[in-house]
């Protein structure tokens, strides 16, 4: 089949017109639309670890808020000893009762130091108690009590000299240091 | 045969021609291929809408989940530090130091005739500290006085070491006096005594041993 210069022309056209159709629906349908998809693919991709890894982080977090009480329950006690205000104002007194109560009548409490604990939401303090007239046997029991009823509290320094007045008595100095909430 | 005469061959000449011809056959062969490329567009558009719902759903959940999963995150932080504190403190309040039995010791162990002028016991410094530090001074009377704080020494020491990990003990001082001292009816010769007892009440943390880096030897 010869064809002629009119037929050429026109399959010249056609072919130019599937060209333009071709890349047409190339780049403006099925170009836009895979694209959309394939990001969609690698957003599912994407998103599905992090759902997956922040229901197991709110499970665990769930799990944890469930033991914590029990877990934290010690330090929970220990605040709640701790009296509220400021420490100078009721360790003196809290120390003249204690010692009163083991028949040592007198007692006096000064504050050496004062300074920030490792432990967060703690604050040392550090504690000079004398003890000018006491026995060396009811003195050795008040301190037995005091570390076992005060886990807070810490001896640092325990210092008993001979009065010279009298034989019975002893001068002693206890140096102790404590927490309290900052 | 009879002959037979086609007049009407140029018109279907014309007819095939025109079947022929190539811009309309190409327009058909077009046509199809357009209907296959659009059917194929809306299957494509059919899976990435479903891909798109999938996606959209899961961006839903993630704006849902994504507060409640930094506010689980912190409350855990929260939680973690306040378990660690706890734990710290519990750890703090039974590794403490009791003073107490070191003075009960002191009571059962130092003899009638030995006057105790000066005890002074310093708990370890801090934490990592190991030993605590006693200091005992006093007054010992009998036959043979330095014999008797040596006793005095020895005893503490021994007793001492069943209560703690090592004790270790030195006389930083023992002097002989002129003072007698009566005791029982008896005159007794007396000697005064310092003695300092180093008592290990936990054993030492080890630390890590840290990689030795080998040193580059330098060509003499």
């Amino acid at each position: 089949m010869k064809l002629d210069s009119e037929q050429i022309k026109k399959i010249f056209a056609a072919l130019l017109v599937l060209a333009f159709i071709l890349y047409a629906y190339f780049a403006f349908l099925l170009g836009p639309l895979q694209k959309s998809q394939q990001d969609a693919t690698a957003g599912i991709a994407s998103l599905e670890p992090q759902i997956a890894d922040a229901k197991k982080q709110i499970a665990r977090t769930a799990g944890l808020e469930k033991e914590a009480p029990q877990a934290t329950a010690f330090l929970t006690d220990i605040k709640n000893s701790i009296p509220d205000g400021a420490p100078i104002a009721w360790f003196p007194p809290k120390m003249t009762e204690f010692f009163r109560s083991q028949g040592i009548e007198k007692c006096t409490t000064h504050l050496v130091s004062d300074g920030a604990d490792s432990m967060p939401g703690f604050r040392r303090m550090v504690w000079s108690i004398d003890l000018p007239k006491v026995e060396f046997i009811p003195l050795g029991v008040a301190i037995s009590h005091l570390e076992n009823n005060e886990p807070l509290l810490n001896i640092l320094n325990v210092t008993i000299d001979a009065t010279r007045e009298d034989a019975q008595y002893q001068h002693a100095t206890l140096v102790l240091a404590t927490l309290v909430k900052s | 045969m009879p002959l037979h005469v086609n007049l009407y061959h140029e018109v279907q000449r014309q007819d095939r021609a025109r079947r022929r011809d190539p811009l309309r056959l190409g327009m058909l062969a077009i046509l199809v291929i357009a209907v296959g490329f659009i059917a194929y567009y809306f299957v494509e558009l059919e899976q990435c809408h479903a891909v798109a719902t999938v996606f959209g759903g899961l961006q839903d959940d993630w704006s849902r989940i994504d507060p409640k999963c930094k506010a689980a995150k912190a409350r855990q932080d929260e939680l973690d530090d306040q378990i660690k504190a706890s734990d710290q403190l519990k750890k703090n309040v039974e590794s403490r130091f009791y003073l107490a039995p070191v003075l009960g010791e002191i009571l059962r162990t130092v003899p009638q005739n030995v006057q105790l002028l000066h005890v002074a016991v310093d708990a370890p410094a801090d934490g990592d500290a190991t030993t605590s530090l006693l200091t005992v001074s006093g007054i010992s009377s009998a036959a043979e006085p330095r014999r008797e704080a040596e006793t005095v020494r020895t005893a503490l020491e021994a007793k001492l070491g069943t209560e703690f990990k090592k004790v270790t003990s030195v006389f930083k001082a023992l002097d002989d006096s002129d003072q007698l001292v009566t005791f029982n009816g008896h005159p007794l010769p007396t000697a005064t005594f310092t003695i300092e007892f180093e008592i290990q009440v936990r054993d030492p943390i080890v630390a890590a041993p840290t990689p030795v880096r080998r040193q580059r030897i330098a060509a003499e």
